[in-house]
């Protein structure tokens, strides 16, 4: 979806975004490493990550991402750095308001341009520091150049042309500012295979404090918070997403398999009945692991069990099936 | 020989070890996992996880890349990632610098230049 868009977006860029009307900012305070030949990557990547708490360097980053036969640098690898560094990069969503509204929040944000034209294209990447309206300049650390001024209409044409990519470094848990509870769920998922599993959950406990009632970040914080902080607080999460989406089947598959191995089968089985009954209309990922997790529920459960008393504290609340 | 035969006989043993982990765990559901059932290319991403990573490794230390260096940058990359660069590491954009002239096509680029089309020398 976001790829077509950005696709999309990229085929008719030849008109772009008016310059909107807001107010100047600039931070000043990001710092600036001016590159060195070709090393635009290093340098533009060592700017957000430094602003953003991290001691690095372009030196330091350029074994991490610098392709020598390409003379350039990947942005899956800007992204991969970040997370070696121990933060979370977070592609932007593609339009200018998103670019301000990081501004506004404090964020300074790594973009790709494309100097040259599509068909003899010259990537560079820069970090965007400020917009200026009423001369309608945006303001970057680029290349050499400190404090480097672009009329709008050009800064977007090559922007446009490199398909509005940009990435957001914010401080550890915090998120961009201009992030969506429909991004921000993939964006994090596909990313915390390479996080450390504090840093993946502490962004997740921020999500879930920006969209509190979102089915999908319920779900993700929940399995973070099993991994990270103990079945007792995720089964906190789990109930209450379980109340807002009572078919909210992969909720009950996970939910019932913390009961499991808490020892409470009997309360394990009330939850995944429901899962149980749904599951031939599954996908076969979710429809697999209840089949799996019923059976291994059905294994422990004798007649009439009842569960021992600790289960009460994780389970009082169960939603009604 | 025999230590051949041995160093084959682990490697066996590790990759069962390998596919059997895997599957141990189906009863919980993964963030990943959730999120990718609206996403079918990082599903398939999963498949040839191990071949991507071959295949980024070997193309990425004959670019120039260090074996110590590109190790630790393909232990970065998640599979869907990896599975990307494996079949375009050669063609996507590599940000690199506004610097450099094209040869040939610099009186083009001039032109455009001139016309407001393009920003790559005001760019140096």
């Amino acid at each position: 979806m976001a790829l077509a868009l950005v696709t999309l977006l990229a085929a008719c860029a030849s008109t772009t975004p008016p310059p909107p009307r807001q107010a100047a900012s600039e931070l000043a305070a990001v710092p600036f490493f001016p590159q060195t030949a070709y090393q635009c990557g290093p340098a533009a990547l060592a700017t957000v990550l430094v602003h953003s708490g991290v001691a690095t360097s372009p030196e330091t980053l350029a074994p991490q991402v610098y392709l020598p036969d390409r003379q350039g640098s990947l942005q899956l690898e800007l992204q991969a750095a970040t997370r070696r560094a121990g933060r979370i990069p977070y592609t932007l969503d593609t339009s200018p308001e998103a670019l301000l509204a990081e501004l506004a929040a404090g964020n300074p944000v790594l973009v790709l341009q494309n100097l040259g034209l599509r068909s003899i294209p010259r990537w560079h990447y820069a970090v965007v520091v400020g917009y200026e309206p009423t001369q309608q300049r945006v303001i970057l650390r680029s290349g050499t150049e400190r404090r480097r001024e672009e009329r709008w209409s050009r800064f977007m044409a090559s922007w446009a042309r490199a398909g509005f990519w940009g990435l957001v470094v914010p401080p550890p848990g915090e998120l961009p500012a201009s992030a969506s509870a429909e991004g921000i769920g993939p964006e994090l998922a596909r990313q915390e295979a390479q996080l450390e599993p504090a840093l993946a959950r502490a962004a997740w406990e921020r999500a879930l404090l920006r969209w509190p009632e979102d089915p999908d970040i319920l779900f993700a914080a929940a399995n973070a918070r099993r991994m990270e902080a103990g079945p007792e607080r995720a089964a906190t999460l789990y109930q209450r997403l379980l109340r807002l989406a009572p078919a909210h089947q992969a909720a009950r598959n996970n939910f019932a398999d913390l009961l499991l191995q808490a020892g409470c089968p009997a309360a394990a089985a009330r939850i995944i009945a429901p899962a149980r009954a749904a599951a031939p209309g599954l996908a076969p990922p979710v429809r697999d692991a209840i089949t799996s997790t019923a059976a291994a529920i059905a294994s422990q459960l004798t007649d009439n069990a009842i569960d021992p008393a600790h289960c009460r504290a994780l389970s009082e609340d169960l939603p009604k099936p | 020989m025999l230590k051949s035969r041995l160093f084959v006989m682990l490697q066996i043993v590790a990759l069962l070890v390998a596919s059997t982990m895997g599957t141990a765990q189906a009863a919980v559901i993964g963030n990943a996992e959730h999120f990718a059932q609206q996403d079918r290319s990082q599903q398939l991403a999963q498949i040839d996880a191990v071949l991507a990573r071959d295949a980024v490794q070997q193309q990425m230390v004959a670019m120039g890349v260090s074996h110590a260096d590109a190790m630790e940058r393909i232990g970065a990359l998640s599979n869907a990632e990896l599975q990307q660069l494996a079949q375009s590491l050669d063609t996507l954009p590599a940000g690199g610098s506004a610097l450099g002239v094209l040869g040939a096509l610099f009186l083009v680029l001039l032109v455009l230049e001139i016309l407001g089309v393009t920003n790559v020398f005001s760019g140096i």
